[in-house]
């Protein structure tokens, strides 16, 4: 089989064989959740509840009417405590509605739907109600990637299982043990685009899916699929990060190069996270909000690496340490991967939308470095995801040339960090990146207001 | 939470491929070793000294500007021994001690540290030394001993360029070297028994240690490649033997060592490239017409000079393949 990839990129160590066996456990029962109200990329939400509220599983606490509108979900049942701001993952510590649980089992989920019946408007209002987001990182409302304007026209959606985080497992598992939901999921994608063709696509360390990937396709193409002409594969990519990013896994996959400040619709694809397949999937099936969520909690400070399903909002310090185990040695925290994932200061965070999973690094691999002089050896030139030259683009943004930092093309910087990690000096190259996007896009527009005077 | 204050937040990434200075610059020690072993072989203690005196000095003179200005010492990332081992395998071997320590003063304090030390400096450190020292006592850097012979009281000789200069042939060569046919010439060359540099004259070991900077990952084979593929191209064109161009003189333990710098060269692949088609004309063109009978030292010396240049040249970034993507 042809192993597809995209150039640039690193190899870090995989680290995925501490949880990679570990099936999913489910611990959907804890004594409280705190949900955040901005848990996703989009118009602020306002509290649909007030403090004293009694919630149940699946009744939404949290919607706004704006344009890119995504509504959270009571993940338990429960009594609302309070509503103030929390600590959050992205460390801006938003309003989270705090919830206590009662002890109930109920669940006030939406009436199934049958994607294959209903129509078109009918599915994305489905999707848009159950409020999916991209679970693989980003939280871009997953109702808006299915809503193409008519002058793109989508040929192909891709089920992203690159997983190319190291650590992180919870997407094998996923596909390992409910590909077919995954399937499904990708199923109603192609249907509500009107699209044939479906890739799945994984990275070749998860090579031991392919049987179960390609039985689960032919299993929805003789059942719920059928009939309705899906063309859908299995495709492997070479394990490199970051060959999970959209846009690298587009182009490995189809050729294409989404366009400097487009997106994926451009050309022609769309690209949705194994996870999020699995939402969309149980918003038809079970009429099932987005409610729970699975991460894989793991690293060298974490006595038991493993993967978990829990409902969102779970607070990380109430797993511990009856579902997690961590080590007396802890020193970093990161929601996410080690590669993008954001390092949080206490573990009162809780588990969020877009939370693929927990690194605990004990002393010994929590390591800073002071930054160093840049020597100009060019590995980041070399590993750079998008072809940018970062050791050039932080050589503008230290002199303040943000024009010449534009023409580098400093916001196609996709933050993957590649650079930083190959950087022998310890540059702080996508610190400097990340800070330094905001700045041109200020200076960019303190210019067209400037013109337009 | 007792763990709060404990917890480190830190940009992305949180992990390192673990590749850091100090051990790039090793890798360079490593790989200049045997060219150096060998260096000490042909010319014995004079080769030594000038090799133990030029790293000495070099990291001096480091360490005393850096707490003179009282800048943050850096003599731990080994760069200031590689510049004095490249400074050493390019000089001869006959070089007096005290010019030795000139050329590392100009290396290391003129051409790297009042630009700001390591990462900064516009040209190669340690050609700017050889630069500065063939311009203040041509005739000593230009004296030339056979190997194998003690230097203090053997006659001086020519090195195979020089010859070639002076109008010899081929021939000319062959009775320098002591080898019986003409053809045998470049086997000899290559293997490095002749006149010249402490370090330039095994193409053997300098490939060697080419190999093993290839292996590590050190250096890219891009400019060595264009830079011996470019002299050899060019000297063919001006009627030189372009065998015998590129295995004597400096000319591959300047690509291989000198053009592969990473401070004063260009980062990206297209101007590496053009670094090196420009670095191996430039030394043909001082060959054939100049007044040294080597040019490889001014050639990439001139180069650096265009890397700012070069470095415009970037590859064509992601998502700006047709011309409707042009922002």
């Amino acid at each position: 089989m042809q192993v597809k990839t995209f150039k640039g990129g690193t190899h870090p160590p995989e680290k995925k064989e501490l949880a990679k066996d570990v099936p999913i456990e489910y611990h959907l029962s804890p004594k409280q959740v705190v949900i955040h109200l901005n848990q996703h990329t989009g118009a602020p939400n306002q509290a649909l509840v007030k403090v004293g509220d009694t919630v149940t599983r699946g009744q939404k606490i949290a919607s706004s009417d704006g344009k890119l509108m995504i509504p959270h979900h009571a993940s338990i049942c429960g009594v609302v405590k309070k509503i103030e701001p929390r600590p959050q993952a992205n460390l801006q510590d938003g309003v989270a509605i705090v919830i206590e649980s009662d002890g109930r089992t109920e669940e006030a989920f939406l009436p199934p739907l049958d994607p294959f019946a209903c129509t078109k408007a009918e599915a994305i209002e489905r999707i848009k109600e159950a409020g999916i987001v991209g679970m693989g990182g980003a939280g871009f409302p997953t109702w808006m990637k299915l809503s193409p304007p008519p002058t793109k026209p989508i040929d192909v959606v891709i089920a992203n299982g690159a997983e190319c985080e190291p650590y992180l497992t919870i997407d094998y598992r996923t596909l390992k043990e409910q590909a077919s939901v995954v399937v499904y999921g990708l199923g109603v994608c192609l249907q509500i685009l009107g699209v044939k063709r479906g890739i799945i696509a994984i990275e070749d360390n998860k090579i031991d899916l392919l049987p179960t990937l390609e039985k689960a396709v032919v299993d929805f193409l003789k059942g719920p699929g059928s009939g309705k002409e899906f063309d859908i594969q299995v495709s492997v990519l070479k394990t490199k990060y970051p060959q999970g990013g959209e846009k690298m896994l587009i182009t490995a996959l189809t050729g294409r190069e989404v366009p400097s400040g487009g997106l994926p619709m451009d050309v022609g694809t769309v690209v949705q996270n194994v996870g999020t397949l699995k939402a969309i999937a149980e918003a038809f099936l079970q009429g099932k909000p987005l409610i729970d969520r699975g991460f894989t909690a793991t690293g060298s400070a974490c006595k038991t690496p493993k993967n978990l399903v829990v409902p969102i909002g779970t607070v990380l310090s109430d797993l511990i340490p009856n579902v997690i185990q961590i080590e007396e040695d802890l020193r970093r925290v990161i929601f996410g991967g080690p590669m993008m994932g954001v390092s949080v200061p206490t573990l009162d965070t809780p588990i969020q939308k877009n939370t693929s999973g927990v690194v605990f690094m004990n002393s010994k691999e929590a390591l800073v470095y002071e930054e160093g002089n840049c020597i100009r050896c060019g590995r980041c030139i070399q590993a750079c995801s998008c072809r940018l030259s970062p050791a050039l683009l932080n050589e503008a943004i230290l002199a303040n040339d943000w024009d010449l930092a534009d023409k580098l093309g400093l916001l196609d910087c996709i933050e993957c960090g590649t650079c930083s990690y190959v950087c022998p000096a310890h540059v702080y190259l996508v610190q400097r990146f990340r800070v330094g996007k905001l700045t041109l896009r200020a200076v960019k527009a303190a210019k067209t207001k400037k013109g337009g005077n | 939470m007792a763990e709060k204050p404990r917890l480190l937040l830190s940009s992305s990434p949180s992990i390192y491929s673990g590749m850091n200075v100090q051990r790039l610059m090793l890798y360079v020690i490593i790989a200049l070793l045997p060219t150096s072993f060998y260096g000490v072989y042909l010319y014995g203690l004079p080769a030594l000294t000038t090799l133990l005196v030029s790293v000495g000095s070099c990291v001096f003179f480091e360490v005393t500007f850096r707490k003179l200005t009282k800048a943050k010492q850096n003599y731990k990332d080994l760069s200031a021994i590689v510049t004095g081992i490249l400074l050493a395998l390019v000089l001869p071997p006959s070089t007096p001690w005290w010019m030795t320590v000139l050329g590392a003063l100009a290396a290391i304090v003129v051409a790297k540290e009042f630009f700001g030390g390591l990462g900064y400096n516009p040209f190669n450190p340690a050609l700017i030394g050889r630069a500065v020292l063939l311009m203040s006592f041509p005739a000593a850097l230009t004296t030339w001993h056979k190997p194998f012979q003690a230097i203090a009281d053997a006659t001086t000789t020519a090195t195979p360029l020089n010859i070639l200069k002076l109008g010899g042939t081929l021939g000319d060569v062959a009775q320098s070297l002591g080898v019986s046919q003409p053809a045998d010439v470049y086997l000899s060359l290559f293997l490095g028994n002749r006149a010249g540099c402490i370090g330039e004259s095994s193409i053997l070991l300098i490939l060697l240690g080419g190999i093993f900077l290839l292996a590590t990952g050190t250096i890219k084979i891009l400019t060595p490649l264009s830079m011996i593929l470019t002299a050899f191209i060019f000297s063919l064109i001006l009627g030189m033997d372009p065998l015998f161009q590129i295995l004597s003189g400096g000319l591959v333990f300047g690509a291989v060592f000198m053009a592969t710098d990473y401070v004063s060269t260009p980062l990206t692949p297209k101007g590496k490239i053009l670094f090196g088609v420009g670095a191996g004309i430039i030394t043909m063109l001082i060959r054939k017409f100049g007044g040294f009978p080597e040019g490889t030292s001014y050639g990439i010396l001139i180069m650096n000079a265009f890397t700012p240049y070069l470095n415009t040249l970037v590859t064509k970034k992601y998502g700006y393949i047709s011309g409707r993507n042009n922002s």
